[in-house]
């Protein structure tokens, strides 16, 4: 006999919600995470723009703020300045950073591999000292090219200013604005197959009709993302500007908004508008930036033929001075003269009885201000390095490797960071500090710093993990998982050891990064948890150049010290270009 | 009359020997063909010959004009030797359309407007791309985008066709296609070609004259039938083709022919014609010499009863067959040795029984042999 059996069918639940368990509570709490310290500050800069009362108070909502701040010429001022020296800036550094990378790559020119490691010193050098050594050579009364300038007969009437446009300028290329670029392109116009070029040549072109032809175009993607980097950092830029504009009362839209909010009474609700435009502005921006960044356009890589240098001819000789020229330039004068400003009993002085002195040694290494700074650094640097190395490989190893819901708000949170200018994020989270009753304790303490810091750089960090996690063979996780150990075991015991190296590479560079920027964490710090490098803006604002010298010098060997040493393990520290 | 003449060519990269004074005069509308495995320097000398290479010794001569010559200090640069090349990755410019591609040398020329649309839409017809010019390069498959290449290549009717492997990074099936191609293109245009290969069929099947390289230097010159059945030395042998090779000891010279004993096994002595020596004959020096008999497999008939009246015939045991649809593959037992051979599917043979291979006494080889 037939059985008969109905089979009902199974009921299908269907719900927008994923499925409660460990993958998604992991997900749900990094995107927490992530969002709260990445998203919240920024959205309490817009709300408290409509806000007319200070941080702490009551709020009392009304257009105040922004009638305020746009009712003042200032303000207006401070974003056309940011604009005009984005523009002025990368209209010489571009080029020029194509120029360079395209000899340093492509030809036969000498030393190339000296001169890339000078462009990579360059970039890890921190702007404070490369504005600080320029300003002790091109101060307008006592700079030392001034003054070796008025001792030559026919040029004495020439007279540099740093405290000028040209001058934030030329301290903008020989800080990082060239040198960023050479390392961003010189190893995607090295990976490019050198047939292209042979082709041309045997087409009938010259070897400057290819550069032009076809080499710098074929090179658009790379020098297109490479541009778009630079613009979106327009407004981000601090330092040079607070050192070299504000003496003249000249503002960019970062030094303006800590301004705004360190006058008495501070202006925050002002600053909180000027800030909302550039949110507005970047809210438009970033998507176009990551979608061209992400998209490939074409690959011009082939792993067939060893690049074939071009033959510059008579030309490799001056290529090659020039080249060294920019490197001197580059690193060489700043360096020099930040050495020379600790060391001298007046930087530049060679005829004073007594030329060298250790006597600003002795002061600072005994100044309390100093070992404090020298103590808040390191435990803010540390802290930023250690978590966000294992943070941020959790990030990226989700990215990569899981298929949770939720991945892409992950990643769009972590672009974020890389436009917001650290002022900003540094203001956003002055106001969750204060106006938050459970943060309001942690105000005045290093953890504001370690958490500013943290956030800094994080698109970098995530994107060098992620494009690791990639490489590492997914097999060697899997065949973890089948021996029956669980996600966090795999994670702990392959993903962990196999990813150390990066790991560490990517705790060196939020190192770095923390130790030398001051933009995110000015608001934040008190004078008992200032930073080296904010204790360096300070003595060099008060005009205590020699000690200056030395708190640079710390924040150097902190900084390019590390990479060095991270560099000769091994470590291959710096940014590719994919 | 010789159009490209190499002449003592010599080329060192970091003191390693790429290319040994070599000398090759090609005629003009010929198809010559450079072959040899990777590091031969083969791809070193038409890199030398397009003036992509600076050669350390010796002169370039493209008919009465001198191109390189290292004595006189002489070195025309590639943009002015007026010479095509694919190369063996395309090289096509990524951020330019097909029609730029292949306009681009004629600009630099001064040919523009109408009478350039025109050259160029004539070359793509020529390679059967009509209709494509405004594809970009990328978006193009391998043959087209090999096809753009020649076109490229050839808009400009330069005086010689440099081709660097230009048929290895395509499929089998569109590799025999475009090798087809290449040689009618060639045909009709009758411009010279210098063609580098690493493989022997590609060589063989679309060269007026075949050099083979090895180690810097030229093994053999020759016409595709007589490098292949007259092989100058072992390697040339050898890179060519399958040989079937087995050991024997002159026994007799006569006016017409060499009589070898087969050793380690028995076989009546094999007769060999004495015209087919003068390609391998060096260092024969006579009887009682060891020697090596060697023959191409498709040479050596298979037979499952010895034929009256043949000669040069070798008993051997068949091991196993494999069917291979057009043909049979027979792994064969001579003494303690095993040979593959091939033969058509018409005739079958049983594994495990004796069979009587036959050497087709035209196409053995005698060689000298160590021991």
């Amino acid at each position: 006999m037939a059985k008969t059996e109905t089979l009902s069918p199974i009921p299908v639940i269907r719900s927008w919600l994923p499925p409660l368990n460990g993958g998604t509570a992991l997900m749900a709490g990094l995107i927490g995470i992530m969002g709260f310290f990445v998203l919240y500050p920024l959205v309490l800069i817009l709300i408290n723009s409509f806000n007319t009362a200070t941080i702490a108070e009551p709020p009392v909502y009304g257009l105040k703020a922004w009638r305020d701040a746009f009712s003042e010429y200032g303000i207006w001022r401070s974003l056309w300045n940011s604009v005009k020296i984005g523009i002025v800036l990368q209209v010489i550094a571009l080029p020029l950073g194509i120029f360079v990378s395209w000899l340093l790559a492509r030809t036969n020119i000498l030393f190339a591999n000296v001169f890339e490691f000078g462009f990579w010193i360059s970039f890890f050098l921190p702007s404070l000292a490369t504005t600080f050594g320029w300003m002790l050579m091109l101060d307008p009364s006592t700079g030392l090219i001034n003054a070796w300038l008025r001792q030559i007969p026919f040029l004495s009437g020439l007279n540099f200013d740093v405290y000028s446009f040209a001058g934030i300028i030329w301290v903008h290329l020989v800080s990082t604005g060239v040198s960023t670029k050479v390392m961003l392109m010189t190893p995607a116009f090295r990976r490019m197959d050198a047939s292209m070029e042979e082709a041309s040549r045997m087409s009938g072109a010259s070897a400057f009709t290819t550069m032009w032809r076809i080499t710098v175009p074929a090179m658009t993607p790379v020098i297109v993302v490479v541009f778009l980097l630079s613009i979106i950092r327009i407004f981000s830029s601090f330092e040079i500007e607070l050192l070299l504009g504000v003496p003249w009362s000249f503002y960019v839209y970062s030094t303006k908004i800590v301004d705004l909010a360190r006058q008495e009474p501070p202006l925050v609700n002002q600053a909180a508008a000027l800030g909302s435009i550039i949110l507005v502005f970047l809210a438009a921006f970033i998507p176009i930036q990551r979608k061209l960044i992400t998209r490939r356009q074409f690959t011009t890589v082939t792993g067939q033929f060893k690049p074939k240098i071009i033959d510059l001819g008579a030309w490799r000789y001056p290529a090659t001075a020039f080249v060294a020229l920019v490197i001197f330039v580059l690193d060489v004068v700043p360096l020099l003269s930040v050495l020379g400003g600790s060391f001298m009993t007046r930087f530049g002085f060679f005829n004073l009885p007594k030329t060298w002195t250790l006597e600003y040694w002795k002061m600072a290494l005994s100044d309390p201000r100093i070992l404090q700074g020298l103590h808040n650094t390191l435990i803010v640097a540390v802290s930023a390095g250690l978590v966000g190395a294992v943070l941020f490989s959790l990030i990226g190893y989700v990215l990569v490797r899981t298929k949770l819901p939720g991945r892409a708000a992950l990643d769009s949170i972590c672009w974020l960071p890389s436009a917001i200018p650290g002022v900003l994020s540094g203001l956003g989270l002055l106001w969750m500090f204060l106006g938050t009753p459970f943060f309001r304790p942690f105000y005045g303490t290093l953890v504001l710093l370690m958490i500013a810091q943290m956030l800094g750089g994080i698109t970098l960090s995530t994107q060098i993990l992620k494009a690791n996690f990639v490489q590492l063979g997914k097999e060697l996780e899997e065949s973890s998982r089948m021996s029956g150990a669980g996600f966090w075991r795999t994670y702990l015991r392959i993903v962990f050891p196999l990813m150390a190296q990066t790991m560490v590479m990517v705790g060196v560079i939020k190192f770095m990064f923390a130790a030398q920027h001051n933009s995110a964490i000015i608001l934040l710090a008190t004078s008992e948890t200032r930073t080296l490098s904010l204790l360096a803006l300070d003595q060099v604002a008060a005009g205590y150049r020699e000690v200056a010298s030395i708190t640079i010098i710390m924040v150097t060997l902190l900084t390019l010290g590390l990479a060095i040493v991270a560099r000769s393990f091994g470590l291959k520290v710096g940014i590719r270009a994919e | 009359m010789s159009f490209l003449r190499i002449q003592n060519l010599y080329k060192t990269f970091d003191r390693v020997v790429a290319v040994n004074h070599i000398n090759l005069e090609v005629a003009e509308s010929e198809f010559f063909t450079l072959l040899g495995s990777s590091g031969c320097g083969k791809t070193t000398t038409l890199r030398m010959v397009g003036g992509l290479e600076k050669p350390d010794g010796g002169e370039i001569h493209l008919g009465d004009r001198c191109l390189v010559s290292e004595n006189r200090r002489l070195f025309i640069k590639p943009e002015k030797r007026d010479m095509g090349m694919v190369f063996q990755s395309y090289a096509l410019w990524p951020h330019m359309t097909v029609f730029e591609n292949v306009v681009y040398p004629l600009k630099l020329r001064g040919i523009r407007g109408h009478e350039a649309e025109k050259k160029v839409a004539e070359i793509l017809g020529l390679v059967g791309l009509a209709g494509l010019e405004e594809r970009p390069a990328p978006a193009l498959s391998g043959g087209q985008q090999q096809r753009v290449a020649l076109a490229r290549a050839l808009v400009f009717s330069p005086r010689v066709l440099l081709l660097d492997e230009p048929l290895s990074n395509l499929d089998a099936q569109l590799r025999e296609e475009m090798r087809r191609e290449l040689k009618g293109l060639q045909q009709r245009l009758g411009i010279t070609v210098l063609f580098v290969t690493h493989d022997q069929i590609e060589a063989l099947s679309l060269s007026d004259r075949i050099a083979i390289m090895k180690l810097g230097q030229l093994e053999q010159v020759g016409g595709p039938e007589d490098v292949y059945y007259h092989p100058a030395t072992p390697f040339v042998r050898d890179f060519l083709g399958k040989t079937f090779l087995l050991p024997g000891k002159i026994l007799g010279i006569a006016d017409q022919q060499v009589k070898v004993a087969i050793q380690q096994f028995d076989a009546s002595p094999l007769s060999i014609q004495r015209t087919n020596l003068s390609a391998s004959g060096n260092g024969l020096t006579g009887v009682g010499q060891s020697v090596m008999v060697a023959i191409r497999p498709e040479q050596v008939e298979l037979w499952a009863k010895a034929p009256e009246g043949k000669p040069n015939m070798v008993p051997a045991n068949l091991q196993s067959v494999q069917f291979l649809g057009d043909r049979y593959e027979y792994t064969v037992a001579l003494g303690s040795e095993t040979r593959v051979l091939v033969s058509p599917a018409s005739r079958y043979l049983k594994a495990g029984e004796k069979i009587y291979l036959e050497l087709k006494s035209e196409g053995i080889t005698l060689w000298p042999r160590e021991g």
